[in-house]
């Protein structure tokens, strides 16, 4: 086999893994701080796409410039569906830690969502229309990287780094921490636990909202798009260790070159079995993955 | 009248009712809404058996539905096994993957369960679609498997297969009214109990002494060992199955949803939740699916979610207290007469 194809496909896989761990660093944050899983994740990336795709083409914007209306726009969507949806079930089961009706609550939300779209969106694959990044390549010799897909990956770890600066260096982050190890710990020392919960929930939700700026210029959007990525995510999540950022990112990278390597060897189809397989292995044999902690799981 | 009788009575009348029915409903067409109508019920109630009084939330039940459909289907085609054999193949065979999934995350918390659950129906519906031959079987990949419909005069018990629909709507009415028994006399028994007890306060139960992660598996092999029955009947009544139609998250989750607005944990609970859902389903889809494309599902999500925010047990408990004040009042009017 040629090393060069190989070299190639190690590339695409870092590049889209990293975007891959994008998505899942909203998941991941807001299961740090919240302790539950939110289902409707890949939900929340197809609005997020879908508010990319309209910002871009209705202020003809480069997609990166229209992250300034797309971030705060998601920001607040998720602070308002954590305000009005998850909050009351954390009231109603106040001595549950992770209460699995929050589950149950965000998978109807991902129906819910997904057919509105369908509903007014109609089933089409939309390109961004106004694009300037569609099919640039950057060219090293034989090996040809895609533009968009390597922004993606820039963009992934600024965001994965700004995430940690916010959370290590800044009050709120302090706050959101201390939340995230005792909630009623942190309530006595003055956070006010549903501010903090809101706040998490805006900053996973705005992550999503990223994600879609970054996929648009590459990927169609389409009402049930986040739903290979929300699966996706979840594998990743588990991989990296749930609510360890860098896990994320490990996660992304491991699954993005399962799906661009592995076809070398087998049936391309195969390769969302190969990830499934791993994702029941990690469950299965270290069930607080790569990066997480023991009390996590 | 006592109140005991009085209820005892109403669901004695209910079950003949239900037995009566195809003698004045004679329209196939109805009859069919009917059967997949009961099918549901049945199917929510085994996935009640686990995500109702096991406390736990499996999201990937349609891979039991489908490794019944698959395994009878299998076993008629290649090797001409009357599917009722195959029938409880298939559902050794699923009570062995329920093992499998539960076994390791049953005592893990709740979220790493319904993952797990849902990887595995989208592994085997990759796996199926990816394969045409397992070992000696042919699953025939994404194309799926066509039983081949037998001759008016040819059909008989043993194929399984019936020139009109009222054997199909008794087969499934029996196996519905049998799992229904099954689930009343597990929650009176020792099993039921514990189960109960560990779905709500696990910690109090384990220091009673209660295995409960032992319990919990135990409910989901039972579990998935009936769901894949009717994963058979599925095959048989629609004689084409593939991976797209019966191992699907749309399936899994439709029979979770069911379960949860109708009322986790009680036995009338999926009764109930298919009896108000299923009808909106059909009609939806009849009537708006080219207008208004997943509207059935939008109202789905739409109505779990303010169950559970408003009515977390389900809608039977509203129910069952209206059904129990006119009991009672049956009670009081008989002291009444007494006097």
């Amino acid at each position: 086999m040629d090393l060069v194809f190989i070299a190639q496909d190690c590339i695409n896989g870092v590049l889209m893994g990293l975007i891959y761990g994008l998505v899942a660093l909203g998941l991941t944050l807001i299961f740090g701080v919240l302790k539950v899983i939110n289902f409707a994740h890949g939900s929340f990336l197809m609005v997020g796409m879908y508010v990319a795709y309209w910002a871009v083409t209705l202020s003809g914007l480069h997609p990166y410039l229209a992250l300034v209306i797309i971030v705060p726009a998601m920001f607040l969507f998720g602070y308002w569906i954590q305000n009005l949806l998850i909050r009351p079930i954390f009231i109603a089961e106040k001595n549950v830690r992770e209460p699995i009706t929050v589950i149950i609550v965000t998978t109807g939300l991902w129906y819910v969502l997904d057919n509105l779209a369908l509903l007014v969106f109609g089933p089409d694959y939309r390109a961004l229309a106004p694009n300037p990044l569609k099919g640039q390549m950057l060219e090293f010799g034989e090996i040809f990287i895609s533009v968009p897909k390597l922004y993606g990956a820039i963009a992934t770890l600024a965001t994965a780094g700004g995430l940690y600066l916010f959370l290590q260096r800044t009050r709120l982050g302090r706050a959101v921490r201390a939340t995230s190890l005792d909630r009623e710990a942190a309530s006595l020392m003055g956070i006010g636990q549903w501010k903090i919960f809101n706040i998490a929930f805006g900053i996973g939700t705005a992550v999503a909202g990223i994600s879609g700026a970054v996929l648009t210029p590459f990927y169609n959007v389409y009402p049930t798009v986040g739903i290979p990525f929300d699966i996706k995510s979840f594998v990743i999540v588990v991989l990296g260790g749930l609510g360890s950022i860098w896990g994320a990112l490990v996660g992304g990278v491991i699954v993005g070159l399962i799906e661009s390597v592995g076809p070398n060897f087998m049936a391309s189809t195969w390769t969302e079995g190969i990830v499934y397989a791993l994702f029941l292995l990690v469950l299965f044999v270290k069930p607080s993955g790569l990066f997480g902690q023991k009390q996590d799981w | 009248m006592t109140q005991q009788n009085f209820k005892r009575n109403c669901l004695i009348a209910a079950t003949l009712a239900a037995f009566a029915l195809p003698l004045v409903v004679r329209s196939a067409t109805y009859l069919h809404i009917l059967i997949i109508l009961y099918l549901y019920a049945y199917m929510t109630t085994t996935w009640n058996l686990v995500g109702g009084f096991a406390g736990v939330l499996p999201l990937g039940h349609a891979v039991f539905v489908g490794i019944g459909a698959y395994t009878s289907t299998v076993l008629w085609l290649q090797y001409g096994v009357t599917p009722w054999i195959g029938m409880l193949a298939g559902g050794v065979l699923a009570g062995a993957v329920g093992f499998l999934i539960g076994k390791p995350t049953l005592k893990m918390r709740g979220a790493y369960f319904a993952l797990s659950t849902m990887a595995f129906v989208e592994g085997i519906r990759v796996m199926v679609e990816n394969i045409d031959m397992l070992g000696p079987f042919n699953l025939n990949g994404p194309r799926g498997l066509n039983i081949p419909p037998l001759a008016h005069g040819e059909v008989n018990f043993w194929a399984f297969q019936f020139a009109t629909k009222e054997p199909y709507y008794y087969i499934i009415l029996t196996m519905l009214v049998g799992v229904l028994f099954l689930t009343w006399a597990i929650s009176r028994s020792k099993m039921g109990f514990y189960l109960k007890g560990g779905g709500e306060e696990p910690d109090a139960a384990q220091a009673l002494g209660v295995n409960v992660a032992r319990y919990k598996v135990m409910a989901m092999v039972l579990s998935s060992f009936l769901t894949a029955m009717a994963g058979t009947f599925l095959a048989q009544l629609t004689l084409f199955i593939y991976p797209k139609s019966v191992l699907t998250l749309d399936l899994s989750f439709e029979l979770a949803f069911i379960a949860l607005i109708g009322g986790r944990g009680s036995i009338a609970g999926p009764i109930i939740g298919a009896l108000l859902l299923r009808p909106v389903t059909e009609f939806s889809r009849i009537y708006f699916s080219s207008t208004l494309p997943g509207l059935h599902l939008i109202i789905l999500g739409v109505v779990l979610i303010v169950v559970m925010l408003f009515q977390p047990r389900g809608l039977t408990e509203p129910l069952t207290n209206f059904f129990n004040s006119i009991a009672r009042r049956f009670d009081a009017s008989a002291r009444e007469e007494r006097k």
